[in-house]
């Protein structure tokens, strides 16, 4: 209706043909000079005039479809004609990075106000499912339902996750669940998402690997993409500011009573650079606090020290000043701190003597026991650092398998050979380093042996000194000496008597660490129970040996199964693990006596409840991965190339998007655009026909009269 | 206009601001009294002029006897004879200076009033001014007295003119050039707005008879800018014809043609030694007549 406006297009030209002339007559002395001048300035005068009907003329016409509200179609087809259904897939990203802080509220709850927003703007009969993105991704509404209160009810109660997001896997379920409707409707996919480049990182992987390979294998195949219209919403903030602890390192892993641990705190920054405070708290009691300076996009490290540890679970945790993002402020860890190691020697009397005073000299010291070789069948393995055994051999069936279980799990195993046995009850235990290859006697001119450590080549080996201050050289006297054959798997060489001869050799066996020496622990085979070196060697091998076993004091949050032996210390089957939130924290038995963790899925304090045990115990501390902390967003640029989406359109608000939405489904609308023009045309014009007034100079100003009246031209 | 004569066109105060100026003429003037001009007469005087030899007749008490000492030569000492200072008012009463454009005065009015206030200046340094009006025809020369009586008295004279309807500027103006048989002071007051090479050729004619000429161009501000807001039907004082313009879209021209019309004055004013001065009516009469007496009077030092 408002085209009726365009006829205003005459009323310049209109106005014009007429425009009644002035009647007031004006004196003027120089009428001459002024006919010549209008004789002058005809030609440009007209050409002015000209112009300024065009513009007067363009201006009218631009307001006039403005008003007439005119609109540019940009889908094609049968759109045209008839309404379109539709169906569409909102894909809600759910990675803790959705829990940033902005001014106008959550990111995760500007998405789903935004999710229920395309939702309302669903014409009746338009079907919609909606799925999350976190490391799986969760179908919330897996069918695309012409429900749509059903399927907002449902937006509305959504939590966001702790964890990451994997955006192509959900993505290609969404399409996946598009695909499998019938009828020809237009699809929509609508990602609603912070920006973040992390959880596009499978969208540029499968671009990267599509353009090496040329082929079109990648998770979302081409055809499907070019069929769909992508909308995406980057509400996040464009330049983010966090900082959190993202890492932790607790040494030694192995602590004692009386011992400092030493915390290796890694700080992260998004942002500028800035001083943080970082602070240690120990069972709710800040222990430590400190500075850091942290440098733009980088992570600094600074060390804290924490003193004066009772035995026991201690909670503890690193938390940074609360930010935008309060979900990483904290990191959680656990300090397990032991009282003593409690050692297991199995053997008769006369070969384990000396171990035995060496480990306990004290009478009142209960950490060491002593049993004989045929308890080895009954004794629960698991309540000991480390086992001893001194002449063990020959075991039962029962004993070997029990002593290899508790090595796999964890445990420490040092083996010292007797006369008990001959060689080939050795060949029973397949843990050992290497098995015997026999016994030498050694001659009393070739009994003084050097010991050398030899360099540990092998990681899964725990570090060895022998404790000697330097440049002495500790000597034994050999009376008998067991030789080895090769060596096993994982097994290495770690102490020689003299040229070459193994005196020493250390194995890791799954978690555990198995060592076996070639001498007896008594004096029959040598001196080596009486001299100064004895007691470190062996306290070493129990302490380092138990510390290479010891749980991680913190975990991140994963859905991969974790077996339970390295996260939970001596877990038995009626143990129960309740997860921060309280639910119970399942456990599957893969048999063979093998437990394991399929996920953890919250981040926080595990608790275990033993059978008996009044109070449950701190067994986990798990943490977000800090993977998303590391805010980088991603440019529209960027995500179009890497996910290769034909249709694809941003909005930065949820206001952009249901603009985007409403020009894509209606057209867009050119009013604005028209105003616009419309606005300068005006300008133009006002300029133009003031431009006389502004830049002519008078006859005076060319010619300089001074208050005199002397004319001075310029 | 109750006041009549000088007080028609001057206040006290304004008298008292030109009461120490004097209007001093550039060249060798002839009066008819003794006074502070240098005259083309050599005689008695206190200012020497230069020496000549003694011819027979001289008077004996005018040889210069020192020279005589030094050079054993007869030589008669001259002096530069001292005369009074005629100034002749030209007053234009044409149609053209019949315009104002504003609050202030019209052209007519603001060269009486000039010329009120340059007479009095003159008559105050004890020389003596004389006046001419003219519009389509002479209309009244009025002889050189130094009285302030007969200024007044020209004044009243000048009062009872109105501007005329035409022009006749350049024949009146070799009328009075014809008539002035002495050297003495000419001033035009007019907007010049006639025949340019006439008027050119009628200034010319003054310096021919070797009088000392200022001419003050007496121009109203929209004139020289045509400073006018709105298009309207402009009727020529002089002639009565009429025309339809906006100002604001042949301002750059007319302001052109108006520049090169004052240039074209000003340069044959220039090469012919006469004084040009372009006066605004809207500037104050006192303020202008001082600032160029004083201009004046730095220039000839």
């Amino acid at each position: 209706m408002f085209l009726w406006a365009l006829t205003a297009a005459a009323i310049p030209l209109m106005l014009h043909m007429f425009q009644r002339r002035k009647t007031v007559v004006t004196p003027f002395p120089t009428l001459r000079f002024l006919k010549a001048a209008q004789k002058r300035s005809s030609s440009r005068v007209r050409f002015e005039n000209f112009l300024l009907w065009l513009l007067r003329t363009l201006l009218l016409l631009m307001l006039g479809f403005a008003f007439a509200l005119p609109v540019l179609r940009m889908t094609t087809g049968s759109s045209w004609l008839i309404r379109t259904r539709r169906d569409v897939a909102i894909v809600i990203d759910a990675s803790y990075s959705m829990t940033y802080e902005l001014d106008r509220g959550k990111v995760w709850d500007i998405c789903k106000d935004a999710a229920v927003s395309v939702i309302e703007g669903l014409l009746s009969g338009d079907r919609v499912c909606v799925y999350v993105a976190g490391d799986v991704p969760v179908p919330v509404i897996e069918k695309p339902t012409t429900e749509h209160a059903t399927v907002i009810q449902a937006i509305r109660t959504l939590s966001c996750l702790s964890g990451t997001s994997k955006l192509d896997e959900t993505v290609a379920l969404a399409l996946k669940a598009l695909e499998q409707q019938e009828g020809r409707r237009e699809r929509e996919v609508y990602i609603l998402t912070d920006g973040q480049a992390l959880p596009w990182q499978g969208f540029r992987d499968a671009a990267k690997k599509e353009e090496q390979a040329g082929d079109n294998k990648a998770l979302i195949p081409r055809e499907q993409r070019d069929k769909v219209s992508f909308f995406t919403l980057l509400a996040g903030a464009q330049q983010p500011d966090n900082a959190c602890p993202s890492n932790l390192k607790v040494s030694p892993p192995l602590l004692l009573a009386g011992q400092s641990a030493r915390l290796n705190v890694r700080v992260g920054r998004t942002g500028t650079a800035k001083q943080v405070t970082v602070a240690v708290e120990v069972d709710g009691q800040e222990r430590a606090r400190r500075a850091v300076t942290t440098e733009a996009n980088a992570e600094s490290s600074l060390e804290f020290a924490v003193a004066g540890l009772e035995p026991g679970i201690h909670v503890a945790k690193v938390t940074t000043p609360q930010d935008a993002l309060p979900i990483d402020d904290e990191f959680l860890f656990l300090l397990r701190v032991r009282k003593q190691l409690p050692v297991l020697i199995a053997g008769p009397q006369e070969a384990t003597r000396y171990l035995k005073a060496a480990l306990a000299p004290g009478a009142a010291d209960d950490s060491v026991r002593q049993i004989d070789v045929a308890e080895l069948d009954s004794i629960d393995l698991r309540d000991y650092q480390a086992v001893f055994l001194c002449d063990v051999f020959p075991l039962t069936g029962q004993a070997v398998m029990r002593i290899e279980e508790y090595a796999k799990t964890g445990g420490v195993v040092i083996v010292f050979p007797g006369d008990r046995a001959d060689l080939s009850a050795y060949a029973e235990m397949k843990i050992l380093p290497a098995q015997p290859k026999g016994t030498e006697d050694i001659p009393v001119e070739q009994a003084a042996r050097p010991l050398r450590r030899l360099p540990n080549q092998k990681d899964q080996i725990v570090n060895f000194n022998l404790p000697l201050p330097p440049g002495s050289i500790p000597t034994v006297a050999l009376k008998r000496i067991m030789s080895f054959g090769d060596l096993q798997e994982n097994g290495a060489v770690l102490v020689t008597a003299g040229d070459g001869v193994p005196f020493m050799t250390g194995r890791a066996v799954g978690r555990g660490r198995v060592f076996m020496f070639a001498i007896s622990a008594n004096r029959e085979w040598s001196t080596f129970p009486l001299t100064a070196f004895f007691l470190p060697v062996v306290h070493q091998l129990i302490r380092q040996g138990a510390g290479a076993s010891v749980q991680p004091p913190h975990l991140a949050m994963s859905s991969n199964n974790i077996l339970v032996n390295e996260a939970v210390p001596n877990y038995r089957e009626d143990d129960a693990i309740a997860m921060p939130s309280g639910a119970p924290l399942p456990v599957k038995d893969n048999g063979n006596r093998t437990f394991v963790i399929e996920e953890l899925p919250e981040p926080g304090i595990y608790t275990r409840a033993k059978a008996g045990a009044a109070q449950p115990e701190p067994v986990l501390a798990v943490n977000t991965d800090r993977l998303e902390s590391r805010l980088t967003p991603a440019t529209t640029e960027e995500l179009s190339e890497w996910t290769g989406f034909k249709k694809f359109l941003t909005a930065r608000d949820p206001e952009e998007l249901t603009r985007l939405i409403g020009e894509y489904r209606n057209g867009r609308s050119l009013a604005e655009v028209f105003l616009w023009i419309a606005l300068l045309l005006a300008l133009a014009e006002w300029w133009f026909a003031n431009r006389a007034l502004r830049t002519q100079t008078g006859a005076t100003e060319k010619m300089t009269v001074d208050l005199s009246g002397k004319v001075v031209t310029t | 206009m109750s006041e009549e004569g000088i007080g028609a066109y001057l206040n006290p105060a304004q008298m008292a601001k030109l009461n120490r100026l004097a209007l001093n003429s550039r060249y060798v003037v002839e009066g008819t009294l003794a006074g502070r001009h240098r005259s083309a007469q050599k005689g008695a005087s206190t200012e020497f002029a230069d020496h000549r030899s003694y011819m027979p007749g001289d008077d004996l008490k005018r040889i210069d006897w020192k020279v005589l000492g030094r050079t054993d030569k007869y030589y008669i000492r001259r002096y530069q004879d001292e005369t009074n200072l005629r100034v002749y008012l030209l007053v234009d009463r044409s149609g053209s200076m019949n315009y104002s454009s504003g609050t202030h005065k019209t052209k007519f009015n603001y060269a009486c009033t000039l010329a009120a206030a340059l007479g009095y200046v003159v008559l105050k340094a004890r020389d003596a001014v004389g006046m001419y009006i003219y519009g389509e025809k002479m209309d009244a020369a009025l002889p050189c007295k130094n009285s302030f009586n007969e200024l007044n008295n020209a004044l009243k004279v000048l009062q009872g003119y109105k501007p005329a309807k035409g022009t006749a500027g350049a024949d009146v103006m070799h009328q009075i050039a014809e008539s002035i048989n002495r050297r003495a002071m000419v001033i035009i007051l007019s907007d010049l707005l006639d025949d340019q090479p006439e008027i050119i050729k009628a200034i010319a004619h003054f310096r021919k008879n070797l009088h000392d000429v200022i001419v003050f161009h007496t121009l109203d501000p929209v004139e020289l800018n045509l400073d006018l807001k709105r298009g309207a039907e402009f009727e020529d004082l002089e002639t009565g014809e009429r025309m339809i313009a906006d100002p604001r879209t042949m301002a750059k021209e007319y302001k052109d043609l108006m520049g090169t019309f004052i240039e074209d004055y000003r340069k044959a004013c220039s090469e012919m030694k006469v004084d040009y001065r372009l006066v605004k009516t809207d500037e104050p009469v006192d303020t202008f007549v001082r600032a160029y007496l004083e201009e004046r009077k730095r220039l000839s030092r």
